[in-house]
């Protein structure tokens, strides 16, 4: 009740001319009531009357605040984080490698960013999130919807159809393999069909579309409560051209991972960014480094980087504030984003340099 | 988009003549600014300005669609969803031929074919749909000076003797092929610009741009300072119309490249091959 006037979020000329006509705290304004201030500062009683109820709906919510009442405040104690936290899902990535790194899978409510030279997965990463997250929770996912936000047309629905058949093929395996109710009932609605239309997509053609669909986003996702997935597929192109004033660039994306970074809070779902490799010029060599600069760095809680070696597709979990850094290998096949099969173990004797101890089997052995 | 004004936003008109005042027309100049500025400029209060950003957002912000629709509007009509380059082995790993709606590269060293296969592909594009082409014009923006109309024609009437039988038909054929000579990056650019218009009146199904990197590899030395950020702006620019050519005509674009040596000391990138059987998923 003590808040000054100069804080509250009214109109500018009319905090001047509270300012002038001396009123210093908004117990005051409440204490004048709407005809009385209307008088005074010269404004129609209708105006007062909309001041005053900003006035009161903000100090309100102070007063929640102060009491500490939950609801749209965001403190909390680590224990209750903590507990939830371990409840909370993860969305898996069918690559057994890139969760274990990752602790389980992509995680809700932070922002994930997937950086990586043109051409090594970072799409096919994506599409496969956006079909897993709708995984039933009976098989261990979190049942969500995913948005999809794409800047450079790369998303093939032909693709996604492929990656989302593979999924409910590997799901029925296990529902047969198991045998239980709920799993049966799960499949129900767990169709090609129904996967594709809960996958909400947007293309945006230039960084102005992207930043009027971030901000129209939370309503979006307020109609559509059970998306836990927000990807955009490419942050980094419309932002690299058509820029000559780096600093409102730089402005701009700041402004954009804080909405992110509020939406995936308030939501409860998981953010999801790709971003492009650029060229850093050095002294004596030139080394390959996330776009859009270093304070857009720290707009990420997770960084992975994709990268090559010969023909092998590696992940490195570059920046995470729980689990260290290594570096693992992927495949890109017809069914999606998965593990490097790991070498066959045959019966025959090459088999035995695996196990030193054990005694080679024979060719007579051998079927 | 960006250029869109703010009385097409449904702004009243008062607030859009105070914005002018403070040079605030379009929704990029109104979307670019931070809410308190905002609200200094329209003086108003901070959830008033909210609603207003909604507004404007909404006027700016693309329509949502689900994966299923986008799937629904490809199977309804999939004869035209590619090209069909007539190279039997080509269009299978493909999957059907040159994808209309998205951009294609072809590179390779110099004295390979590149041309060639621009020059076959024009003439396919303006075949009827019967035959497997596209039935429209083609637009050829040549920066090397390599196309040879008489070329052209000979692969036509060699490859095709039954359909062009008759001069008429080849001169036909040849007046829906439009060629651009351009021999600088903004000649390029402004042509690139300039195409909506033509690919209308013109029904053009097909671009071609032969080749991108000679203008750019004349113009940029990326070893100086500062041409590489303006060799990427140039090049992002160029390909942010194309997409939006190529998705919004739903036409094949195709662009061809050359080889350089990557003199880094990291192996350069190879091609990933496909593994068939990916039996590990299945048998968790």
């Amino acid at each position: 009740m003590q808040r000054e006037v100069g804080t509250l979020p009214l109109a500018p000329a009319l905090r001047a001319r509270l300012a002038a006509a001396g009123f210093q705290t908004a117990q005051e304004l409440l204490d004048t009531g709407p005809c009385g201030l209307s008088k005074e500062i010269g404004i129609s009683r209708e105006e007062a009357l909309e001041a005053l109820q900003v006035v009161r709906q903000e100090c309100h919510g102070d007063a929640a605040r102060t009491a500490g009442e939950s609801g749209a405040t965001r403190k909390c104690t680590a224990l209750e984080l903590l507990e939830e936290e371990q409840t909370q899902g993860f969305i898996i990535t069918f690559c057994s490698a890139l969760d274990n790194i990752l602790g389980g899978g992509v995680q809700l409510t932070k922002i994930t960013e997937i950086c990586g030279a043109p051409g090594v997965g970072k799409t096919q990463l994506c599409m496969q999130l956006a079909v897993d997250v709708q995984i039933p929770e009976c098989f261990g996912g979190v049942a969500g919807e995913a948005v999809f936000i794409d800047t450079e047309g790369s998303f093939m629905v032909d693709r996604v159809v492929d990656i989302a058949a593979a999924c409910v093929q590997h799901c029925h395996l296990i529902a047969e393999a198991q045998q239980e109710e709920d799993h049966r009932k799960a499949l129900e609605t767990f169709s090609l069909e129904n996967i594709l239309s809960h996958i909400y997509y947007f293309r945006c053609r230039d960084y102005i579309e992207l930043l009027a669909q971030v901000y129209l986003l939370p309503e979006f996702l307020s109609e559509h409560s059970k998306v836990r997935l927000v990807v955009i597929d490419g942050i980094a192109f419309p932002f690299r051209h058509d820029f000559e004033d780096l600093s409102l660039r730089t402005r701009l994306l700041n402004g954009l991972a804080q909405q992110l970074i509020i939406i995936a809070n308030d939501h409860k779902s998981a953010v999801v960014l790709t971003n492009q490799m650029t060229t850093r010029i050095g002294q004596s060599q030139s080394t390959l480094v996330p776009a859009l600069g270093e304070s857009w760095g720290h707009a990420a809680t997770v960084r992975l980087i994709f990268h090559w070696d010969n023909s092998q597709r590696l992940a490195t979990l570059y920046k995470s504030p729980s689990q260290k850094e290594s570096t693992i290998a992927y495949h890109i096949t017809s069914h999606g984003f998965r593990d490097v099969q790991p070498p066959a173990v045959t019966h025959s004797a090459e088999g035995t340099e695996m196990n030193p101890r054990k005694r080679p089997r024979t060719e007579e052995e051998k079927q | 988009m960006a250029a869109k004004k703010l009385r097409r936003a449904q702004l009243s008109q008062e607030m859009c003549e105070r914005l002018s005042r403070y040079q605030i027309t379009t929704c990029q100049d109104f979307l670019c600014l931070s809410l308190l500025e905002l609200m200094k400029v329209t003086g108003q209060s901070y959830y008033e300005v909210q609603k207003l950003l909604c507004k404007v957002s909404r006027a700016c912000a693309p329509k949502m669609q689900t994966a299923y629709e986008m799937k629904l509007r490809k199977s309804v009509n999939p004869s035209s969803a590619f090209l069909s380059t007539t190279l039997h082995s080509l269009d299978r790993v493909l999957h059907g031929g040159v994808p209309c709606g998205s951009l294609t590269e072809i590179t390779s060293p110099p004295g390979c074919g590149k041309t060639q296969f621009c020059i076959m592909v024009s003439v396919l594009a303006t075949l009827p749909v019967s035959m497997g082409g596209l039935d429209g014009a083609v637009i050829y923006i040549d920066t090397e000076s390599a196309f040879s109309a008489e070329r052209l024609i000979e692969i036509a009437a060699n490859r095709f003797p039954a359909y062009f039988d008759s001069d008429e038909k080849l001169f036909c054929m040849t007046r829906s092929i439009h060629l651009y000579r351009e021999l600088t990056c903004c000649s390029v650019l402004k042509r690139i610009m300039s195409l909506e218009e033509e690919i209308i009146s013109k029904k053009v199904k097909l671009i071609i741009i032969d080749s991108v990197a000679s203008v750019v590899r004349k113009e940029f030395d990326t070893k100086l300072q500062g041409n590489l950020a303006e060799r990427s702006n140039f090049l992002t620019r160029g390909a942010s119309v194309l997409k939006y050519l190529a998705e919004e005509f739903s036409i094949p674009v195709i662009l061809t490249n050359q080889i350089t040596t990557s003199l880094s000391s990291v192996p350069a990138i190879q091609a990933d091959l496909v593994s068939p059987a990916d039996d590990l998923s299945l048998s968790e």
